[in-house]
């Protein structure tokens, strides 16, 4: 694996929020690249933008006005429906309150990006089996998440997001709502998940965490500031 | 995306919330239920007397006095009811029937009829029953059967003898289990010979036998002072004999009548004109109910937006791993049409079993009709009033819908 090629790419981009006549500007000319392989963190106070950042760069958002490449591909001026292709295939999004669909089990959870791209039920079953045993909850496929604990729903929620086999993890302060034991069993996941060759991008408060990551961004008011 | 993973999606859905669906579906349940309900007793109500016109005999041609038009009088009771008071002033005679079978060879039968309500009694029993004096061909003419002995024949009739043959009701009501064939009941004043008894026929009113007491019509003119013919009934050999002997009838009755004070009418014009009226009701019912199912309609529309909100995070998320709008749309257009035809379903499935086991008790039809139109109806239900929720989910945008609280 070339370590050169840069797997995300932003040039100037701006985010601005209006409403009610006042505006926000959530992401202030943010330039920056992220190579293939790379672990990089997060940082910076809370509305600083990292949030907003990672939605743009999640394709769950588009930018006000500047560029994003991703895999060389401008997202910029995507429809919704393109949007939704890319995160599916590309993108996988792992969210500080885990966001899994109640009464339901680990697998269907596991399952939801595979339903959205014609993967076959049986296929789609395998899968989930095999992705939520790499998070070690093999022994968990039909536990909803009302019995899991904190760190295993969050566990579920990367095996979500590791089922397409996506080119970036994007993890949107991931312990946030964990204690510091999951917090560091999560932690190891995406130390791995690294490993084993996977672009990782991470939001944090935390500087502890942030110091796994190869690099560290620090953003303060919408702005880049290292 | 398949549309087979789509409706797996939905069908989830649906079951993990699944006392959520069930009400949202009630609404359907209800109206098609009604529906079908109704439109049984509609239909129930019209197989029934058309059953019971068709009991009367085929081929039938009716003689009746007044100038009546048949139409108006199915279309209101008003004009009936003038034409019962025309059988008071009847000018129709027992000749009339005669010369109708003498002049008409295609006329196979001829009954001439006159009635009135009387007692009847036995020993210590009375009943009160419906006098028909006629003539032997009657019994030709009505498809009646006999439960024991017969009816009385033209000798009988010529003679004017006091023999009568009960009804049903008539003769277990005086004779209960005894059988009545030769014993004598009082009619009025004076003692008849009962010859026989007709089978249960069941209805009610001027179609069925049972509460009728049969006496020969001239016993009948003689005992009870009953001039006046009531109705002449007319039968030919078959049903296309009908068309072409009314105008006979018509000009044999003109003949012997200066001006026109009777009519002729046709079985099948009655059937006709009381089956476009039993039709109409069964629409009127369909439709009442059918707005029972639209309210159902609204209700689905109403908890599926409400659904839609409550559900905005899972939208949110669905999106977020690679749904598309349209994806959403499909989903939530799936969820209401699953939930309206479901609920149309099981509505089919209780208004029919509710139909049978009324129609121990009322005569109830389930047709056909009304359940292929309470399934395509509540299909459509669930189209139209799925689309605005679905939109709706569809149009939420990913990080909204998760950001919301
Ligand atoms: N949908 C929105 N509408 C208006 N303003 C918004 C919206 N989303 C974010 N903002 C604003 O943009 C700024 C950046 O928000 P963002 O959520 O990206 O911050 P953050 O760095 O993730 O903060 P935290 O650490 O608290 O999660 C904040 O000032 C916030 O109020
Ligand atoms: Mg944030």
């Amino acid at each position: 694996m070339t370590k050169t090629k840069n797997i995300l790419r932003l040039e100037t981009v701006s985010k601005i929020y209006r409403m009610d006549g006042v505006s926000v500007k959530a992401l202030d000319n943010v330039s920056l690249a992220i190579m293939e392989g790379e672990f990089v963190s997060i940082i910076g106070p809370s509305g600083s933008g990292k949030s907003t950042l990672m939605h743009i760069v999640g394709c769950l958002d588009t930018p006000t006005s500047g560029k994003v490449l991703l895999d060389d591909q401008e997202i910029s001026q995507m429809t919704e429906r393109q949007l939704a292709q890319v995160r599916n295939k590309k993108i996988g999004f792992v969210f500080q309150q885990f966001n899994l669909l109640p009464r339901t089990s680990a697998l269907d959870n596991v399952s939801l990006p595979l339903l959205y791209n014609g993967t076959t039920s049986s296929q789609i079953a395998k899968k989930a089996a095999e992705v939520l045993g790499k998070v070690g909850l093999g022994e968990r496929l039909d536990h909803h998440p009302n019995q899991l604990s904190g760190g295993q729903q969050q566990r579920v929620a990367i095996a979500r997001a590791l089922i397409t086999d996506p080119s970036i993890i994007i993890a949107d302060e991931p312990t946030g709502n964990l204690d510091s034991k999951s917090g560091v069993e999560v932690m190891e996941i995406f130390k791995k998940l690294h490993q084993q060759g996977r672009t990782v991008i991470l939001v944090t408060h935390d500087d502890n965490i942030a110091n796994k990551a190869q690099r560290i961004i620090r953003l303060k008011d919408g702005k880049v500031i290292n | 995306m398949q549309l087979k993973q789509l409706i797996r999606i939905a069908t989830k859905s649906l079951i993990v919330n699944r006392s959520r669906s069930f009400l949202t579906a009630l609404g359907v349940i209800i109206g098609v239920a009604a529906v079908i309900l109704l439109v049984s007793v509609g239909s129930g109500l019209k197989d029934y007397i058309t059953g019971q016109m068709q009991d009367m005999g085929s081929n039938l041609i009716m003689v009746v006095p007044g100038d009546i038009d048949i139409e108006q009088t199915g279309a209101s009771g008003g004009a009936a009811s003038g034409a019962f008071s025309s059988i008071a002033a009847s000018k129709l005679e027992l000749r009339d029937a005669e010369e109708i079978e003498r002049s008409l060879p295609q006329i196979k039968d001829t009954a001439a009829v006159v009635m009135a309500p009387g007692l009847a009694s036995y020993k210590s029993e009375t009943v009160s029953g419906q006098i028909i004096g006629t003539t032997q061909n009657y019994i030709n003419i009505r498809s009646s059967e006999f439960e024991t002995g017969s009816f009385f024949t033209q000798s009988e009739v010529n003679s004017g003898r006091k023999v009568t043959i009960l009804g049903h009701t008539v003769a277990h009501e005086l004779f209960g289990n005894q059988n009545p064939v030769g014993e004598k009941i009082k009619v009025g004043d004076y003692r008849y010979l009962v010859m026989g008894v007709m089978k249960e026929q069941g209805g009610q009113g001027s179609l069925t036998s049972d509460d009728k007491i049969f006496v020969p019509i001239t016993t009948a003119q003689r005992q009870f002072g009953l001039d006046n013919i009531s109705i002449i009934f007319t039968q030919v050999s078959s049903s296309d004999e009908v068309a072409s002997a009314v105008p006979l009838i018509e000009a044999v009755m003109l003949k012997r009548h200066d001006e026109e004070d009777f009519t002729v009418i046709d079985q099948k014009e009655i059937l006709s004109t009381v089956s476009s009226i039993l039709d109409t009701l069964t629409i009127a019912l369909g439709g009442i109910a059918a707005i029972s199912l639209l309210v159902g309609g609204i209700g689905i529309m109403n908890i599926m937006l409400v659904s839609v909100t409550e559900r905005t995070r899972e939208i949110g998320l669905r999106k977020a791993l690679g749904a598309t709008p349209e994806v959403i749309l499909t989903q939530f257009l799936i969820e209401a049409v699953f939930l309206s035809v479901g609920g149309g379903i099981i509505g089919i499935l209780l208004g029919s079993g509710g139909a049978l086991l009324l129609n121990n008790f009322i005569p109830m039809t389930v047709t056909a009709w009304s359940i292929i139109l309470a399934f395509v109806v509540s299909a459509g239900v669930g189209i139209i009033f799925g689309i605005a929720p679905a939109r709706r989910a569809s149009l939420l945008s990913p990080i909204a819908a998760l950001r919301y609280e």
